[in-house]
């Protein structure tokens, strides 16, 4: 399946192994319940469930921005991939509630480490979804990207993303 | 350069969707566009760029223009961010 990711060193250089920044489950963005976000416009999507209602860093890096409302956070990893994290959908209605967050912009986080912990049952009875899109943004440093979907945990590679050189 | 102010009516302030259109936009056009608050500067065209800016209803803002259509650029911007944005 992964062919294109041969076990030599020169082509796996530039491969980053993006985490699961959610426990639950990974699926095809298009199964978002949101057009902006199921149509991939913003950049190269993949949707979650969360068991825990915890946000995990998918990778090392820096948070650039933890939205006022604390319903999504924007990071750049070491590698240089601009990520969107964005928990449910049209939570930004919610106005924080329920909402805790563990960094602020300008932190330095390691893949694993708890971002933001939110309240599952409150989104589902506020917000329109629970479902969370990831978004690489800034796909144009991207060469090719390849995702797994299924059950995921915070060990679990959901994507695996050939810079371009 | 053409630069104009305005300043974040809609409730929810430029979350996802709305940084979305603005990119989106912004993109359209040939002329550098950077939205301006508090000083700093964000480029109109990158949505990382644009919700970090984390603009809340009540921000006021500068849209910034430079190039070709910067005049077109600035207009649809404000119009947009004035009144299309949910």
């Amino acid at each position: 399946m992964f062919n294109i990711f041969k076990k030599n060193k020169n082509e796996e250089d530039n491969v980053v192994e993006v985490k699961s920044p959610f426990i639950g489950k990974c699926f095809e963005v298009k199964d978002i319940p949101d057009e902006v976000f199921a149509s991939n416009m913003m950049g190269e999507g993949v949707g979650f469930s969360s068991k825990d209602g915890i946000l995990y860093s998918p990778l090392e890096g820096e948070i650039i921005q933890v939205f006022p409302t604390k319903h999504a956070v924007v990071m750049r990893s070491v590698e240089g991939l601009e990520i969107l994290l964005h928990i449910g959908i049209d939570t930004v209605e919610m106005k924080g509630e329920g909402f805790e967050a563990f960094v602020n912009s300008g932190a330095k986080v390691k893949a694993g480490d708890k971002l933001i912990s939110f309240d599952l049952n409150l989104i589902n009875e506020k917000a329109k979804s629970n479902l969370s899109p990831m978004v690489i943004t800034n796909k144009e440093i991207i060469e090719h990207i390849e995702f797994n979907y299924g059950e995921v945990d915070t060990n679990s590679v959901i994507a695996r993303v050939k810079i371009k050189k | 350069m053409i630069e104009k102010n305005t300043i974040i009516k809609n409730e929810t302030g430029l979350h996802a969707r709305p940084a979305m259109e603005v990119v989106k936009e912004a993109s359209k056009f040939k002329s550098d566009v950077f939205l301006i608050k508090n000083g700093n500067s964000y480029n109109a065209k990158s949505i990382v760029s644009i919700m970090s800016a984390g603009c809340i209803k009540g921000d006021e803002i500068t849209i910034k223009a430079s190039g070709e259509d910067e005049n077109e650029a600035v207009i649809s911007l404000v119009d947009l961010i004035e009144n299309h944005i949910s």
